[in-house]
């Protein structure tokens, strides 16, 4: 049976969401992500202290070590490495293993299922019903790219969860990034949630004016109207921002104000991490 | 202060076949603060965007800073230069106005357009954060402000490059009462002296706070231009131009009497 009131079917004990309390769930969630990402960028943790740009460099050289290493014991230790430091950032493992550990496992462990069985060599059990042969070497390839997987998705979370998105931005054009590209992502991630916000009251509108649950047509034209909207607005917001910024001055090139200052610290963690990964690379490990 | 900021001759704007400035006419001096006045759709923000050269006259004669405010002129990239180093438009929209991921950013990008090195840049950005009392917002991102910080960091990213002309598009639209009182106060008492100051604007309460002279306009020319005080006491003109209505409740009169400015009301049924 529908609830009318919402749109919700509430039929044999599950709560299934409409489309547009979907579509709120979903932008408020997102939001959520956002807002948490920005609090543990501002905690006193290891991480969040080092300057952007060294950090962009050290953890890229760990990913590059992970995903080059020939050994599960050294894939494991800088495995360990990542939750070392996120736990001294102040990073929940909770958190990790919920927007990261879990998905990717899962993610990766589908493409990788058939590489137990498919590998050639020894036999060191058998699936289960089907009674097919897992073979050591195809365990270890699966341990491989799972655990590359793994170790490179932390590295990246914790980049993006210690650090302040417009910095993650700077430090990518102190890299040589065009400062073009760094403007268009950093005016992406400025609208982005004022057009979530837009989505947001329009789908939280309709919802206050649903008086009975719509069929399945009516959802998508609705869906339809609504992404029509939003694009209209974006247009409009995209011509009104383009004049505010030629009012200052804007004449096509970007200019952006490098901030960051590098403390003693922050070189002595870049060497830390480039001394891991060079020994790993370097030593064929 | 000596010298003309604008002077507009028989001015016409049209969107498509819809004229939003209809034969304007005015001349505006260095140095003085002036309110425009009209309802929706009178033709302010668009006339405020002219004098921010974003859109140009399609007739009549418009001059700023005694040049000409035309599309050839500001094609030339020096006419356009200088011309963004002296005007400053707060738009009334912030989402428009803060584009850049951070509050930093925002104050910094004027002076890095038009040409400060860095050093000046972050002395500019210090004194305006410290000025507008938002150093606490210094990194943090626009969407995450209120309404009221919004406008503070708005105004403080235009203000930053020091313009000689400051125009404001309804600098007090969906301000809750205490950051309007704020921005009041900062546009009496806060700004440069001898800058000119333009608001587009149709709260009428604030208007003898920030401007001497108003000019009012009635779907797209000019209905009055007059000392403020003169507009705001002459009721017939204000509401003919829609700027105040009848009250068609008892409380009428306790409303009006609310507001002082408005005592001269022959009925006392008029208000804002």
């Amino acid at each position: 049976m529908e609830d009318p009131a919402y749109g919700v079917c509430t039929c044999r004990g599950k709560k299934r969401r409409g489309l547009l309390e979907s579509l709120i769930f979903g932008l408020i969630g997102a939001d959520t992500h956002s807002l948490e990402a920005e609090t543990t960028s501002a905690l006193p943790g290891l991480l969040q202290g080092v300057d952007p740009r060294l950090k962009l460099v050290s953890l890229l050289a760990l990913i590059v070590a992970a995903v080059s290493t020939q050994r599960l014991t050294v894939l494991a230790a800088l495995f360990l490495l990542a939750v070392g430091l996120a736990v001294v950032s102040q990073i929940r493992l909770a958190r990790l293993v919920r927007q990261v550990w879990i998905g990717v496992f899962l993610f990766s462990g589908v493409i990788v299922l058939p590489a137990l069985v498919l590998v050639p060599g020894e036999t060191i059990a058998h699936l289960p019903l089907f009674g097919w042969p897992i073979t050591l070497q195809g365990l270890r390839s699966a341990s491989f790219v799972i655990g590359r997987a793994e170790t490179a998705a932390t590295l990246s979370l914790l980049l993006v969860l210690t650090t302040p998105w417009p910095h993650v931005l700077k430090a990518l054009r102190s890299l040589g990034m065009p400062a073009a590209v760094v403007a268009i992502l950093g005016m992406t991630h400025r609208y982005i949630f004022v057009l979530m916000q837009s989505a947001l009251q329009m789908a939280e509108a309709r919802q206050s004016r649903l008086m009975a649950p719509l069929d399945g047509p009516a959802r998508r034209r609705l869906m339809l109207t609504m992404i029509g909207m939003l694009l209209s607005r974006t247009l409009t917001l995209g011509t009104e921002v383009h004049a505010a910024m030629i009012a200052r001055g804007y004449r096509g090139e970007v200019r952006l104000l490098d901030e960051f200052r590098t403390r003693p610290s922050d070189w002595a963690f870049l060497l830390a991490t480039l001394a891991v990964a060079a020994t790993i690379l370097g030593g064929r490990l | 202060m000596s010298g003309s900021a604008f002077d507009f001759r028989d001015v016409v704007y049209a969107y498509r076949s819809q004229r939003a400035l209809d034969g304007v006419s005015f001349s505006i001096g260095l140095g003085e603060r002036v309110a425009l006045l009209g309802a929706n759709g009178s033709g302010k923000s668009t006339l405020l965007r002219m004098m921010d050269a974003l859109v140009f006259a399609v007739g009549g004669t418009a001059l700023a800073l005694g040049g000409p405010l035309t599309e050839a002129a500001f094609a030339e990239e020096a006419t356009n230069f200088a011309f963004r180093q002296r005007v400053g438009l707060v738009f009334q929209n912030p989402d428009v106005q803060l584009f850049n991921p951070t509050v930093l950013d925002e104050l910094a990008f004027g002076p890095l357009q038009l040409g400060w090195d860095t050093a000046r840049v972050r002395r500019a950005i210090d004194a305006m954060l410290d000025r507008f009392g938002i150093t606490h917002l210094r990194d943090r991102s626009p969407h995450r402000l209120s309404g009221g910080e919004k406008k503070r960091v708005a105004i403080a990213s235009v203000l930053i490059t020091e313009p000689d002309v400051l125009l404001l598009d309804e600098p007090t639209a969906a301000l809750d009462p205490e950051s309007r009182a704020d921005l009041v106060a900062f546009l009496s008492h806060g700004l440069r002296e001898g800058q000119t100051v333009i608001t587009a604007i149709h709260d009428l309460d604030i208007i003898d706070h920030i401007s001497d002279r108003s000019i009012v306009l009635d779907r797209g020319k000019v209905a009055a231009d007059a000392p403020t005080l003169d507009v705001l006491h002459d009721i017939d003109l204000l509401r003919r131009t829609h700027l105040v209505f009848e009250h068609r409740h008892s409380h009428g009169i306790a409303a009006a009497a609310l507001h002082g400015h408005l005592h001269a009301a022959p009925d006392g049924g008029a208000t804002t």
